[in-house]
């Protein structure tokens, strides 16, 4: 690949930005807060793989965007560079958070129980067309039970290492400060295994999803079955100058355990979270993380290969370089194919001429 | 964490960091007066990067970074700090919540903070509380055939 600098086109360009932005007009913040309030799970998204979680600022970059994933992830992670690091707050596990969603596809009867929390898995997918006609849809408020839900519910896979069915945990404890940052060093491989988690929390839903699809249709080296699916809200906890930890706050997470009966004489397990609820992506991600041990060079399951090739800015960045002026190189090409359509043409020489 | 033990100050921030935004305020800007001078030492926005740790092999990782808004004052009259964190970028309720921080550290209208935290605390449970009902209804028990 090479570049080239090129000139003019200034107004041409200053015009077609301005034709782009003429179809979104103005962003007011009351549409800010009308996207923020009317599509949760995009906002969700869009912080899951920016890897930045501010609300009002993933609405702000989608109605910037006009609904552009890509420019919007690309808008946010382009500010959270402008942001100091404060602090790393302490670990959260994974049975921590208050849990609005908790299912397990593998075993009915989970300790804690199944709680679907909100969901459309059992829904009828109609479109509400009679909105088109001017009539408001205007969706059944939930009718409380009595009693309210724990709000935390015990980790599935401590269940299973207790009944000897999962092999234990055996990562020691890291400090905090000291824990792996691929916004800070590069992802080398093999990877290690906290950057894979990272990279996968922050990878593009879409991406993750062809990738492990491709691993459940039976591209992989294991069959998915969920495990744990989990919806929570988890505490940020920071440190306080006087040393004492409190909550700053809550945020969205989604979890997912994927599990596989092709162990040695155990389950196997794979597992993916993310910022925001976003199910597809950590199902998926979670299946590729438990296709990713032994996987051969290349396969959609080698960690290398989803890993580069699900990472959003990346991934779409290089992708739309492609409409970027290439005229030297692509000039070069066509030579090299003149060149050769010439000496075809051409009577049969008694010694070829290699082309510079 | 929201259930987990924890020392009583711990428990009060959390509480003033979830408190409402103009509750918040309303409360600082009250107690404000009686403070005497507050130097702002930092007020600012930032990030906080949330690790998690991995449920089958117990490695911690980071999820993500969140938006947090700070703030750090000091009260020179009382040789006292106080600091708020709160999610968001509303540098208001951060600076809110320092103020109050900073009150009950340097004994000013501590029982009226105290009594705010504890009303904001009772309406933050009751809200987790309706929650959990809303949560409760959607549990499931399938039967297999």
């Amino acid at each position: 690949m090479a570049y080239v600098a090129t000139r003019g086109g200034e107004r041409a360009i200053e015009q077609a930005e301005r034709m782009y932005r003429a179809q979104t007009g103005r962003i007011t913040p009351s549409r800010v807060k009308e996207i923020g309030a009317a599509l949760p799970a995009l906002v969700d998204r869009v912080m899951g793989e920016a890897s930045l979680y501010a609300p009002d600022l993933a609405a702000l970059a989608l109605a910037q965007s006009g609904g552009d994933l890509y420019e919007a992830l690309l808008l946010l992670r382009a500010w959270r560079t402008t942001q100091p690091r404060l602090q790393v707050a302490e670990p959260v596990a994974a049975d921590e958070g208050f849990t609005h969603r908790r299912i397990s596809a593998a075993f009915k009867d989970i300790p804690g129980g199944q709680i679907l929390g909100p969901t459309l898995d059992y829904a009828h997918r109609l479109l509400a067309t009679q909105v088109l006609e001017g009539e408001a849809y205007k969706p059944a408020a939930v009718t409380p039970a009595a009693t309210p839900a724990p709000a935390r519910h015990p980790s599935l896979a401590a269940w299973q290492v207790a009944q000897g069915l999962v092999e234990p945990p055996m990562a020691d404890p890291v400090d905090r400060d000291a824990i792996p940052d691929l916004t800070r060093e590069p992802l080398l491989f093999p990877a290690k295994r906290a950057h894979t988690l990272q990279s996968l929390a922050r990878a593009d839903t879409g991406g993750t999803l062809a990738l492990g699809y491709s691993a459940m249709r039976g591209y992989g080296t294991a069959h998915p079955t969920v495990n744990e699916l989990r919806l929570s809200e988890v505490e940020v906890r920071v440190r306080h100058p006087r040393g004492v930890t409190f909550s700053a706050g809550r945020v969205k997470t989604s979890q997912a355990e994927v599990v596989t009966t092709k162990g040695k004489d155990r389950l196997r397990l794979g597992f993916a979270a993310t910022l925001g609820w976003n199910e597809v992506k950590v199902i998926s991600a979670a299946t590729l993380d438990l296709n990713s041990p032994g996987a051969p060079k290349n396969s959609p399951v080698n960690e290398e290969f989803f890993l580069y090739h699900t990472e959003p800015v990346e991934s779409s960045g290089f992708c739309i370089h492609f409409k970027l002026p290439h005229y030297v190189t692509f000039q070069s090409s066509l030579d090299a194919l003149r060149g050769a359509q010439a000496k075809k043409e051409a009577p049969t020489p008694a010694k070829t001429e290699e082309t510079a | 964490m929201f259930d987990r033990t924890t020392d009583p100050d711990d428990a009060l921030l959390s509480v003033l960091a979830r408190a409402g935004a103009e509750a918040i305020r309303a409360e600082a800007e009250a107690v404000l007066p009686q403070l005497g001078e507050v130097e702002v030492i930092r007020s600012r926005t930032g990030l906080v990067m949330l690790p998690m740790r991995d449920p089958v092999q117990g490695t911690e990782f980071h999820l993500g970074e969140v938006l947090v808004a700070e703030a750090h004052v000091r009260l020179p009259e009382h040789g006292v700090e106080g600091y708020g964190m709160v999610t968001g970028r509303d540098l208001e309720r951060a600076m809110a919540m320092a103020v109050l921080d900073a009150g009950l550290q340097a004994g000013v209208e501590a029982a009226r903070i105290r009594a705010f935290a504890d009303a904001q605390r009772a309406a933050q449970q009751a809200e987790d509380h309706e929650t959990l009902r809303r949560i409760e209804a959607t549990r499931v028990d399938m039967e297999t055939f």
